[in-house]
């Protein structure tokens, strides 16, 4: 481990470089433009520029800014440790050792990124709730535990742990025991070599998930919007949300709360690049590795109870409670055997056409997303880490800035800039826009995922790839990119989850008439059908968790081992 | 990426050759509208494109697409928003033939009417509570923390409520309701679910035809028309002075006011605004309705609300 920065050895390729680069301004920096415009300009959206920062700077006077940054870091904060205690012991021992059922665990602890979070948080609160699904069964409720900060921490955490947990134990077993035996055969013990070896080498990807998960908390809107109301916990992303959702519409007021909001992030992003570039991870250098996991003897069954406990929090409770609203006719007849019936899911797929074209629409929408965001995200990643010179910062903090700004300002920007009048043909009002809202949203998880895998290749590879007289893009294309795979694969299952369940943003842009999964949904629960929007998230849900896994099971055939991590 | 730029390029091109439609953007409840736009293109084979959300939401989409409008006609679940549309000169003043029976007060210069929305208690019958006759009984003991009410800054209709409350010089009702431990719960829905589970017994200011709705489908819940009198919520549809459609949009306005429109207006449990169409739910004249004449503004309305639920 040699300290000091990471050298740039590679060049990378200049094409590359500009179709970054192109990429990321047109998708990532064009709606943020609009919307530090529209903070300025208060009348922008009707085409006047009239009355600089006369919004801006009441905005930011406004006593109840400091109330709602200090709740959204605390929530922040909140949510990075549940994660990180819930993700970390179990990523190193499905790591490490040998995990009964370990590929079972591991789809279950899928779902939770399959379930949208204000579908999650409903569960919760119809199963915690006095007279929940918990009080029907058992006769106890846990209200006071679920409607408080705490709770809302935890909820969160159980939603977002998972993407610590895969990175890691992906991080832990490329690691592999090799660097922690060598320290065991100087004298330490295994916990010491864990501490001191493992862990410190598994730093990117433990630094990158959790700013990923500190950035997914600090924007998300469902879980502190159906709790945090109700015991008047605001967050910045509630406010500014309000300020759009609400009548009379505060368009700079919500884009000027953005823009704190986005420097928060953006201050995280910064902590963790300092950590990252403080030392060298290289572990990847073209040896041969062996996987071998240690058995667990004895802890055996508690380490298969710990991750039974996990994955029914995070899985199992939540799916549970959509499928018993889901299967009740109604809400107020409780779990009684006479109020169950399948008449919901017949509804869903009688309403015909509605439901399944919104699945259609969604699924495809997800599907090219996950495509196009993983390619652009693994481009970018690369010439920030591979390449050289003074743009690779912006680049990079162009691509995490997304990740900070609720989907529902994206949503204003992408409208604010693609809908000017002058513009000879706009993607506006047809599908595309979506596709570029959700890339835009999605865009910093393969970037991220791409950039801790690439903090761990050596140049040499490539290097020797290019000095047998490979070219810069067939040395990306046939070195690079195999070697990363298998942290873009699971990049792409993340961005496919999200982007087919996405709701906020696609509720403001959606094009006339086309409806996608979240918003049929959230149409179900306007109406007062919560059932049927249950079942929706049910199928919905299902379908999103089998399409990955009968992928990976696919690509694993067709590899059949030639791809390093896939397993 | 090549491919998909041609995709790109012919999809873009695709969108924008069909036009002469009708483009609506209605807030809830998406049946409704649903309906209208398939009847209003069944009777003139006009196409109606719609875009459904919260009255928030649209009004968001509009104020971010104000440069360049893509919307005919609006509907929205607020009043205040059609006089502030009015205010700003955005509305095509348009009298329609089929308005003569609307009442004065559910029209105006620019808006009329599609439908109206009174407020009530929404009461969970199975949930061991006497059934309450006005807003004041919420405050008694029986209903000890089992009471919400929706945010009037989400919801327009509990906002008219508190806005009457005020002028009536009844804010006691609400601090009664606070120091009985009831809870501000977010926009309609939020408020409603809980009481549907049986967690609390029942809605102040709830929405009479969304718990007639969730009533119909077989939920344990009843709508209650308080003794002391409520408000409506008249739900305005107007057609943009920016339209490049307007005739389709006047046509569109026709139809929702025809017999036939009402008819489904009425079939959502919402009240028609023309006074000759008989329904079998109580109508606007069997109301007791409270004025807001002489009610704060609407920030000092809220900041009062606040000073009590804070």
């Amino acid at each position: 481990m040699a300290r000091g920065a990471v050298a740039p050895g590679a060049e990378g390729s200049a094409g590359l470089k500009w179709t970054a680069t192109i990429g990321l301004l047109v998708i990532v920096a064009v709606p943020c433009l609009f919307i530090v415009i529209q903070a300025i300009f208060p009348d922008f959206g009707s085409g006047s520029l009239a009355a600089p920062f006369s919004m801006f700077f009441k905005t930011l006077a406004d006593p109840d800014l400091f109330g709602l940054a200090g709740n959204t870091l605390l929530l922040g904060v909140g949510t990075v440790l549940c994660a990180a205690v819930l993700a970390v012991p179990i990523a190193a021992l499905r790591a490490l050792f040998r995990i009964p059922f370990a590929l079972i665990w591991d789809a279950l602890l899928l779902i939770p990124f399959m379930i949208p979070p204000y579908i999650a948080a409903l569960g919760w609160i119809m199963t915690l709730q006095p007279r929940g699904y918990l009080e029907q069964i058992t006769g106890f409720n846990m209200a006071s535990l679920l409607f408080s900060v705490t709770g809302i921490m935890l909820i969160m955490g159980l939603n977002t742990f998972s993407v610590v947990y895969f990175v890691l134990s992906r991080t832990f077993e490329t690691i592999g025991a090799r660097y922690s035996d060598v320290g065991r055969v100087f004298g330490a013990g295994q916990w010491r070599s864990f501490w001191r070896i493992t862990l410190p080498l598994a730093m990117p990807g433990l630094a990158a998930s959790l700013l990923l998960v500190f950035a997914m908390s600090i924007e998300e809107y469902g879980t502190p919007a159906a709790l945090g109301r109700r015991i008047g916990f605001e967050v910045l992303v509630t406010g500014i949300e309000n300020r759009i959702s609400e009548w009379p519409i505060d368009l700079p007021g919500s884009a000027t709360l953005s823009l704190v909001l986005v420097s928060m992030a953006l201050i995280a992003f910064m902590l963790q690049r300092w950590l990252l570039t403080r030392r060298d991870y290289r572990i990847v250098g073209g040896k041969p590795q062996a996987h071998d996991k240690r058995n667990l003897g004895v802890w055996t069954v508690p380490a298969t109870l710990l991750f039974a406990l996990v994955a029914f929090l995070a899985t199992g409770l939540p799916i549970l409670a959509i499928l018993a609203t889901a299967l009740s006719r109604t809400i107020s007849g409780g779990l009684a055997l006479s109020n169950l019936g399948l008449d919901n899911f017949r509804q869903l797929l009688g309403t015909g056409s509605d439901g399944l074209a919104a699945l259609g629409n969604s699924l495809m929408l997800g599907t090219t997303t996950a495509l196009l965001a993983s390619l652009l995200g693994a481009i970018t990643a690369y010439s920030v880490v591979k390449g050289r010179g003074r743009f690779r910062i912006v680049l990079d903090a162009l691509s995490i800035t997304p990740n900070s700004l609720p989907g529902v300002v994206v949503a204003v920007g992408i409208i604010l800039a693609w809908n000017q009048p002058w513009l000879p043909v706009t993607p506006y009002n047809t599908p595309f826009i979506l596709l570029l809202a959700y890339i835009c949203i999605l865009l910093p998880q393969p970037v991220r995922y791409a950039t801790a895998s690439l903090h761990q290749l050596g140049d040499n590879l490539e290097a020797a790839g290019r000095v047998s007289g490979a070219g810069p893009l067939k040395a990306f294309v046939r070195i690079v990119l195999p070697l990363i795979l298998p942290s873009m694969v699971t990049a792409m299952i993340l961005v496919f989850a999200v982007a087919s369940r996405e709701l906020v943003a696609s509720l403001l842009v959606a094009p006339v008439g086309f409806t996608t999964i979240a918003v049929f949904i959230w149409q179900q629960f306007d109406q007062g059908s919560a059932g049927l929007g249950m079942a929706m998230a049910f199928c919905a849900v299902l379908i999103t968790t089998l399409i990955p896994l009968l992928l990976i099971s696919l690509l694993r055939w067709f590899s059949r081992g030639s791809v390093a991590g896939l397993n | 990426m090549k491919r998909f730029s041609l995709a790109l390029v012919l999809g873009l091109l695709a969108s924008t050759a069909a036009h002469a439609d009708v483009t609506v953007y209605s807030a809830g409840p998406g049946g409704l509208i649903k309906n209208l736009a398939a009847g209003f293109t069944e009777k003139t084979g006009i196409k109606t494109n719609v875009f459904q959300a919260t009255t928030g939401k649209v009004m968001a989409r509009l104020e971010a697409e104000a440069s360049n409008p893509v919307a005919d006609v609006v509907i929205s679940a607020s009043w205040g928003t059609a006089t502030d549309f009015a205010d700003k000169g955005l509305l095509l003043s348009y009298d329609s033939p089929n308005a003569k029976t609307v009442p004065d007060f559910l029209k105006m210069e620019g808006a009329v009417a599609q439908g109206v929305a009174g407020l009530i208690i929404a009461w969970n019958t199975q949930s061991g509570t006497p059934k309450p006759a006005d807003w004041s009984d919420l405050a008694k003991p029986e209903y000890k923390d089992l009471v919400t009410l929706p945010d009037p800054a989400a919801s327009g209709g509990t906002y008219t409520l508190v806005e009457a409350f005020m002028a009536n010089d009844m804010e006691d009702v609400l601090q009664g309701l606070k120091d009985n431990g009831a809870i501000v719960a977010g926009a309609n829905k939020a408020a409603l679910n809980p009481v549907l589970q049986g967690a609390k017994a029942a809605v102040f200011a709830g929405v009479d035809y969304i718990t007639m709705t969730a009533a119909d489908g077989g939920e344990t819940i009843e709508a209650i028309f308080p003794a002391s009198g409520t408000v409506v919520a008249p739900r305005p549809m107007m057609i943009l002075k920016s339209s490049q459609n307007q005739d389709e949009a006047k046509q569109f306005f026709d139809y929702v006011l025809s017999e036939e429109g009402q008819q489904a207006v009425a079939k959502v449990n919402l009240m028609p605004s023309r006074t000759d169409i008989k329904v079998d739910r109580p109508l606007i004249g069997d109301l007791k309705l409270l004025s807001t004449e002489g009610a704060p503004a609407r920030d000092d309305v809220l900041a009062g609300f606040k000073k009590i639920f804070n």
